[in-house]
This record gives structure tokens, sequence and C-alpha cells, in this order.
């Protein structure tokens, strides 16, 4: 049986719990056992450790490595900063040995050791590599019925790709949401801007009306071009830009239409038959048209 | 977010010793630049309109332009996304420079409020992003009050501590560790 070190970060088990609940029941269905990560912390976010120095960074990020290492598993994560922050630091203390050797030395007060075994997934390429599109395929309960998605990766989950140990073909064009979303059943198109970012993050809490204009532009080439019944997102914090970020800006009476949002995890659970209720329950903007598109059929 | 001017650069604002501090701090790679602005044509900061973005930045920090850097935040609205680093046709890797100002600037305590919060929180609870109400947004999800990382956990939580005090964070929190 596979396993899997379940890393949480912050904005998933606090802001979009929902999306855990998805994480965890598509693993169990997928028949992945889940390990605890007992004691994780913060990735450390990029506005926290990262914009100290490096050692701190790698430091923070080894505590929450070293977690899995002694588990003897892989992590995985539906954030993408979470991501980003875990793998770069990871590449730092691989290429740089002195780096390595300084966080080894912090580490070995509290009885711990980097060792770097354990490598990081995020569900979008671990459904691609490690499930396997045809065997996901084969476990679903609800075919997508054609449901049209536009799929948004996230930037974590493509760049630095000298960071990561598995990538997109190109990452200036990805296409594994795309395909997961068509195994399902559904329909997800290239459109112009699928690259682009969601405005989420510290453009969003730094400059927040310049972010959320950012974002608009990006919806509104997504409904011109392609009209879709949902945006698919890779990267938990795309989510929450996606759904209550859009419903500010509809609040704000700056957008006259909306489009439901879900994480891929929460699309793949309620495809396997996850409780919609739980897998949806943090959404703000309705999904109820989404769902009867996908239950309709069966 | 205000509008800077850096159209005019007066050379006697260039701080050599500025320069130096970046690269220790991170941007190795910061004299390779040669201003061709493929960063900024795939920047969000740019592409959302701040004024002073990623080659803007980057220009700035070769000149050791040091007040601009530290008073100006854009640096702090940057999303990590890495884009920059991907394209860069001369491996400046310029989101390194970034972080390398802004670790300038925290030595100064020139960051923004959400600075301190983020590291603060991630000290006291494990957690830089700590947002008030989550039990009953984890309740409507069917899930446990706490999820079980150091949040649940004291003892992990204290080692956690211990190790953070061994960083920078000691140097650097406007908050006792304790």
């Amino acid at each position: 049986m596979k396993k899997i070190g379940l890393f949480l970060g912050c904005n998933i088990p606090f802001n979009r719990p929902d999306v855990e609940y998805s994480i965890r029941y598509l693993l169990n269905e997928l028949g992945v056992e889940i390990v605890e990560l007992e004691g994780a912390t913060c990735c450390p976010a990029f506005g926290s450790m990262p914009s100290l120095d490096v050692v701190g960074w790698a430091t923070a990020s080894a505590w929450n490595l070293t977690i899995a290492e002694e588990k003897g598993v892989d992590i995985i994560t539906g954030c993408g900063s979470c991501y980003g922050s875990l793998n770069e630091a990871k590449y730092h203390m691989d290429k740089h040995p002195e780096i390595k050797e300084q966080v080894n030395k912090i580490l070995s007060t509290v009885g711990k050791e980097y060792k770097g075994t354990s490598k990081v997934w995020n569900v979008i390429n671990y459904l691609y590599e490690e499930i396997g599109l045809d065997n996901l395929k084969a476990k679903i309960k609800y075919n997508l019925n054609g449901l049209k998605c536009a799929v948004q990766t996230g930037c974590h989950n493509l760049w630095p790709s000298k960071a990561y140990p598995t990538n997109e073909d190109n990452t200036f064009n990805p296409t594994r949401m795309r395909e997961i979303c068509e195994a399902l059943g559904g329909v997800a198109p290239h459109y112009s801007t699928i690259t682009d970012c969601c405005g989420m993050g510290a453009l969003r809490s730094q400059a927040s009306a310049k972010s959320l204009a950012l974002f608009k532009k990006k919806l509104d080439v997504i409904k011109e071009e392609i009209d879709p019944d949902v945006c698919i997102t890779g990267c938990n914090s795309c989510l929450m830009q996606f759904d209550a970020g859009q419903a500010l800006l509809i609040e704000q009476k700056k957008l006259n239409y909306k489009i439901p949002a879900l994480h891929i995890a929460q699309l793949v659970a309620i495809a396997l038959g996850a409780d919609v209720e739980k897998a949806t329950a943090l959404a703000t903007i309705p999904l109820n048209g989404v769902i009867t598109k996908i239950k309709g059929g069966n | 977010m205000e509008e800077v001017t850096v159209n005019v650069i007066d050379l006697n604002q260039c701080d050599e010793d500025f320069i130096k501090q970046l690269i220790e701090l991170g941007a190795e790679e910061l004299k390779e630049c040669i201003q061709c602005g493929k960063c900024a044509s795939t920047c969000p900061m740019a592409l959302a309109g701040l004024e002073f973005f990623i080659k803007r930045i980057i220009h700035a920090a070769t000149l050791g332009l040091r007040d601009i850097l530290i008073e100006d935040p854009s640096v702090w609205a940057c999303q990590s996304c890495n884009r920059c680093v991907e394209i860069c046709p001369m491996d400046v890797k310029p989101y390194e420079i970034i972080q390398a100002v802004r670790r300038a600037a925290v030595r100064v305590e020139a960051c923004p409020a959400s600075t301190y919060e983020g590291l603060r929180n991630l000290y006291r609870f494990g957690h830089a992003v700590f947002p008030k109400g989550f039990e009953e947004r984890r309740k409507k999800a069917g899930l446990p009050e706490k999820p079980p990382t150091a949040l649940s956990f004291d003892e992990l939580r204290k080692k956690y501590q211990e190790v953070l005090k061994q960083t920078i964070l000691e140097e650097i929190a406007p908050f006792p560790l304790d």
C-alpha cells in the first residue's frame, strides 16, 4: 500500500479545511495511506523566515521535512506556497552543503537531522504520476459529464522549475490539470492567460485593489474565451482568490458575472463520491450548478 | 501605493556597501543584470501596475540606491512566483534580489506590520497564517477543531521554538522569544 505524509500548512487547515477534507478523502479512496506529520508547522511562508535569511528559512522548512523523513514517507501538499517554500528550501540545502550543515547544527540540539530523503509532491503531480490517469478514471463514481473547466495551475506549482523534482514538459504551457479534468469526463480548453498570476499572496496583502484588478483581467479573459462552468485551481491560495476574491469583486460591483471555483482536490474528491457538503463547506460562490451537472448523468 | 520616481538617478546616492550587503544576503548574481527587462514582461507586480516593479528594483539594487529600496514597500508585494527567475537570460535570479532587499530592510525594521505579525504567529503557534474562527470552519468540513500540526502538540511546539531561537529570528524579532 502506498503511503504519503500529509503536509497541511496554514491556509488549508485554517481557511479552507474543505480542501483538507477533500485531500484526505481522495487519498483514502485511491488506496493511499495518510501518514500524519504530527508537529508540522508553517512551510514557512515567503513573507516570514525566507525574508530574514536563507539558513533561518531552510531550518524552519527542514523541521517539517525531517518529520516526514523520520516516518519514511514523501510529502503531499495542496498549497502552492508550501510546495514552493519546502522544495526551494530543500534545493538550497541539497545544492549547498554549508547551508545544510548550519541547519543540521541547529536541528541537532533537538535531536533532529535533515537528510534530504523525502520528496515534496503537489496534488497535481501526485495524481498525474503516482496515481495515473487510467487508474483515476477507473475509480471515479461520478463522471463530470462534460463539465467545462478553466484550469489554474498556480505559480508555485510551476516555478522555479529547477527546484522541483517533477514538472510539466513546458511550464509556460501546463497541461497536467487539463488532462486530469478530461480523465474525469470534463473538458478543459486552453485559454490565452492560462499561466497568468491570480494576484493572491503578498500582492493581495500589500496592494489589494491592484491584486483584484489583476485577477479580474484574468477572469475576463477566461469568461470571454471559454466561458467555463467552473474554475479549477491547483493551489489553495489561487482557490481563495478565485472564490472569496471573486465574491469581493462582485460585492464591490466590479464584476457582473460569477464562475464558481474548486481546488483540483475537491473536484477529484467529488468525482470519487465525497460528501459534497463537507468537500465544498467553505465555498463562497455557490456550486449548485456544478454539482448538479456532475451528479446529473449518473 | 505611492508613486515612486526613479527616472532621475542621483549617483551620489549610490552606496557600494549596500551592494555588498545585498550580495551577502543572497543577491549573488546581482552584477550580471543587463537590464533587458524580460523579468518585467512577466512580473505580476508590473502587470498589476506597481510603479516600482522588478526591473526597476534590480536596477536600483545594482546602483546601491539604499534609501529608495528600503523605503519603498514594493518588494513586500512580490508574489515570490519566480517567473523572473525562470526566464532571466543572465540567471540573475531577480527574486533572490527581492529577498535580499527584504532581508536588508528587516535589519533596519523597515517592513510592513504584517511581516512581524506573521513572524509572531509562526513563533507562538507554529503558523505564520493563523486566522480567527478556524475551529468553526473545520467543523463545517467535518474535521477536528485543531489540525494535527504543532498547534496540537505543546511539547513539539516548544521544541520548534527552541529551533527558531537559534536562527536569525532571535536577533530580528521585535517581540520576546519566550
